[in-house]
């Protein structure tokens, strides 16, 4: 399970952007979160992925309650979620090539060894040629860098994938190639997804379950289990 | 294609950058369209397809390693041959208005929009005057349903829809004869998108005016456009009515095809591979590689000949005997 | 609509640049060739002219620019050509120590300010205050002077000077860079502090600071020439340009305008110059000017 309960976040604590939102998943499933832009879910999706703490609330990953956020957070829990950004131009180091790009995550957690087995499954899993991974980001389209972008995501197997606006700078083509490679990992992995977006049509036809920042945040009386 | 004659008038244009070692980039190629009065063309295709490329070119604003050939003949004008002088009196914002991509991040942070349409309306018809200016400015956001009540705001305090009127305001203050938009709903949310979309094409519908959108997104180009242009790696490969193209019959190039079945209300497929470089492109149609019917006949170039370049496009519906 | 045959053919380009590359290119050349020809004299005319610059010739005192001696004499009939180029090699190599320690000194203080975040980043900034709410030459002056006169404590004395602005720069890189979703993911992949800090953050302030670096031989040049010029500098049989100056202010008073003018000359001309290709060097990496090369 990720469970988020009562989340209240932002970056002013005397003004938060999201207030008592609360969202849970269960294994393996992929939940769509809809919402205008500007109205907090960005924040959210990185609380999710322990990547910003939040003011009050509590989340739990797989059963164990998350203690600290970013750095803070275990090694284990962080890698646990995958995250892929709107702008693939700015989740890129610009001085990596696409193949340190990807495999940096397996460097920085002391796996060198697998790095060419996974460069090796996720570069045609996310369509990506030889000769596109010997580049570096400004030599290659949005679209390509997104692709490497979800393959960094992907390279350390995490249990769970938060896609902020994964698909909202690309053209069509790109964004049925990007969806179909998230579905295929998460068919083969079991993985659960949050989907963050505004595009009502994709998500109702990328994910099982579609919800509202209203049906999110809505506050409610705590609910004795 | 429109009885009535065209405001901008595409010949042959086409783009190269030069790149250190002596590469060249072929961003556009040998594209050719008519935009007429109160028509609206939509240039569809991929990012780095060349689109965003040729708006640039159209306005003047390409980088010092570009290399332009062809025409684009805007009335007695032809863009690509004006020079710098030429282009800032007469033509931005007098004969081409620019309605930008993010227009918050268009307008100045510092400035509220009615000091940005005062200076524009100042520069434009030489209005003079505190309060006349105040009542030009007035009168340019009524006219892109701009309210007038927000006026006197800072760019960071309108939404996306309001910041997209107040550009539309601005490039309508000129009374251009052709508007150019550059992704206009990129950015925007998915509600918003319509509301914005058909009131871009309420400036068209007056007649006089004509409208060129640059847009990956199908749906917006669908609701906006009466033609649509397919470009692909630098190349139109259908120009067609937009009617046809989004309903039945549909597209008839297989890589238009292939973009609309992408669509998430549609098959939801990719297509298979990706575009090719626009630095090395490959003899032939650009599209044979991806393409399910590709042949033999596929590595001579197609000309586009009856709205589309392939050698073996879809047949309308209606021929399909 | 079919396409005409002739278009097939190669078309006539058209050209859009503008003229203003030139006259930037011929300014760039103009500062390569004044920095290639002072560090060129500096490090190849000790070893190859086997004159002796502190000979001295009473005979010839305070002689005028002439083909024998194109810069003049001084008061002690020293070749200033000579002393000039022995200067410029004693200034730069202040200069260039100096830059480097501050630059170092600046980039870690920075990177640790920017990177940590927190009392950590305050406790650093408000050292970087304390220490820029002193005027500078006043601390030089108070560095040096705890010292006994040499090369070294004038080098540590520019330092401890310079390296606050190089601290700010650094600093206010890595909290920008570091908002961005990059980092975020590297962080999601298991990153630690200072992996992030190595592998994404140092490289991309890494230009910045060089550019710092490059910007403050000038500054630390003229420093130095200042402390001299004050006579607190180098000892005074070391020439640098300070000393030659200073040791120059009675014979200008005099109406001999030689031994100060070339000295000076040649502080103000090649900082000038590296201060020029810096700044070429800066519009070369900013990232507007690069995505102006679309695609």
């Amino acid at each position: 399970m990720l469970e988020l309960r009562d989340i209240t976040a932002g970056y002013d604590p005397a003004a938060p952007v999201v207030r008592h939102a609360t969202l849970s998943l269960a294994p393996g499933e992929s939940v769509g979160l809809l919402g205008p832009s500007g109205c907090g879910k960005s924040t959210l999706a990185r609380v999710a992925a322990l990547l910003h703490r939040p003011d009050t609330g509590t989340v739990t990953l797989d059963g164990s309650p998350v203690r600290g956020w970013r750095h803070r957070a275990p090694r284990a829990q962080r890698t646990a979620v995958g995250v892929v950004f709107q702008q693939p131009r700015l989740s890129a180091d610009p001085r990596l090539r696409l193949t340190e790009l990807i495999t940096e995550p397996l460097r920085a957690t002391h796996r060198r060894d697998e790095i060419p087995r996974r460069l090796a499954e996720l570069a045609p899993a996310v369509g990506l040629t030889p000769d596109l991974l010997d580049r570096r980001p400004h030599e290659v389209s949005d679209g390509q860098l997104q692709r490497a972008c979800l393959a960094r995501a992907l390279v350390l197997r995490p249990r769970w994938l938060v896609c902020d606006e994964m698909t909202a700078m690309l053209d069509a083509s790109t964004t049925a190639a990007l969806v179909a490679a998230v579905e295929d990992y998460r068919a083969a992995t079991g993985a659960g997804l949050l989907a963050v977006g505004h595009d009502h049509v994709l998500l109702q036809r990328w994910c099982e379950r579609t919800l509202h920042w209203n049906d999110v945040t809505r506050t409610r009386d705590p609910a004795p289990l | 294609m429109t009885d009535r004659e065209a405001v901008l008038s595409v010949r042959g244009l086409s783009v190269r950058f030069l790149m250190p070692g002596g590469r060249r980039i072929a961003a556009v190629t040998d594209a050719h369209f008519d935009v007429a009065a109160g028509e609206c063309l939509a240039l569809i295709g991929e990012s780095g397809c060349g689109k965003s490329v040729l708006a640039s070119a159209l306005l003047g604003l390409l980088p010092a390693n570009a290399r332009t050939a062809g025409e684009a003949r805007l009335g007695d004008l032809d863009l690509l041959a004006a020079g710098e002088r030429t282009l800032a009196r007469t033509v931005r914002g007098r004969l081409v208005g620019l309605i930008p991509q993010s227009p918050a991040a268009h307008l100045t942070p510092v400035r509220t929009v009615c000091s940005h349409l005062r200076e524009t309306v100042a520069a434009l018809t030489g209005t003079r005057g505190r309060a006349a200016l105040r009542a030009a400015a007035e009168a340019a956001a009524a006219r892109a349903a701009f309210p007038a009540d927000h006026l006197d705001r800072h760019p960071h305090r309108l939404s996306g829809g309001l910041a997209q009127r107040a550009a539309t305001a601005l490039a309508l203050v000129g009374d251009a004869p052709l508007l150019l938009a550059d992704e206009p709903t990129t950015g925007l949310d998915r509600d918003l998108v319509d509301p914005t979309v058909d009131e871009l094409r309420r400036h068209v519908d007056t007649g006089r005016r004509s409208l060129l959108v640059i847009t990956h997104d199908l749906a917006a180009a669908r609701r906006i456009a009466d033609r649509v242009a397919v470009m692909y790696a630098g190349r139109i490969v259908e120009l067609t009515d937009a009617r046809t193209f989004f309903g039945t019959p549909g597209p008839r190039h297989p890589y238009s095809r292939g973009l609309l079945e992408a669509l998430p209300d549609r098959a939801f497929a990719p297509l298979p591979g990706m575009p090719p470089e626009l630095g090395s492109l490959p003899r032939g149609c650009a599209f044979a590689p991806r393409c399910d019917r590709a042949t033999d006949a596929c590595t001579a170039l197609p000309r586009l000949a009856d709205g589309v370049a392939c050698h073996h496009p879809h047949l309308p519906e209606g021929l399909r005997a | 609509m079919t396409c005409d045959p002739a278009t097939t053919a190669e078309p006539a380009w058209r050209s859009h640049g503008t003229e203003r590359r030139s006259t930037r290119a011929v300014r760039v050349r103009v500062c390569v060739v004044l920095v290639a020809a002072t560090v060129l004299a500096v490090l190849l005319v000790p070893p190859l002219v086997r004159l002796d610059q502190q000979a001295v010739d009473l005979s010839s005192r305070l002689l005028p620019p002439s083909r024998s001696h194109p810069f003049g004499t001084d008061d002690l009939g020293r070749d200033l050509l000579l002393r000039c180029v022995y200067g410029l090699r004693v200034s730069l190599l202040v200069g260039v120590a100096a830059a480097l320690t501050a630059t170092v000194i600046g980039t870690a203080v920075g990177a640790t300010a920017g990177a940590l975040g927190g009392w950590a980043d305050r406790g650093l900034m408000r050292v970087v205050d304390t220490f820029s709410s002193v005027p500078h030459l006043l601390m030089g002056i108070f560095i040096v002077a705890m010292f006994r006169p040499g090369v070294w404590p004038v080098i540590v004395s520019v330092a401890l000077t310079h390296w606050l602005s190089t601290a700010r720069i650094v600093r206010a890189e890595v909290l920008s860079l570091r908002a961005r979703p990059y980092i975020d993911a590297a962080v999601s992949g298991g990153a630690s502090r200072w992996r992030v800090t190595v592998r994404h953050l140092l490289p991309a302030v890494l230009p910045q600071a060089a550019l710092a670096a490059v910007l403050m031989v000038p500054h630390a040049m003229w420093h130095e020439s200042a402390l001299s010029f004050l006579g607190l500098g180098l000892p005074t049989h070391l020439a640098s340009l300070g000393n030659l100056i200073q040791a120059a202010r009675g014979s200008l008073l005099a109406g001999q305008w030689w031994p100060t003018l070339f000295p000076g000359l040649l502080i103000i001309v090649p900082t000038l110059a590296v201060a020029g290709l810096a700044g070429a060097w800066r519009e070369r990496i900013n990232p507007r000017r690069r995505s102006e090369l679309m695609l």
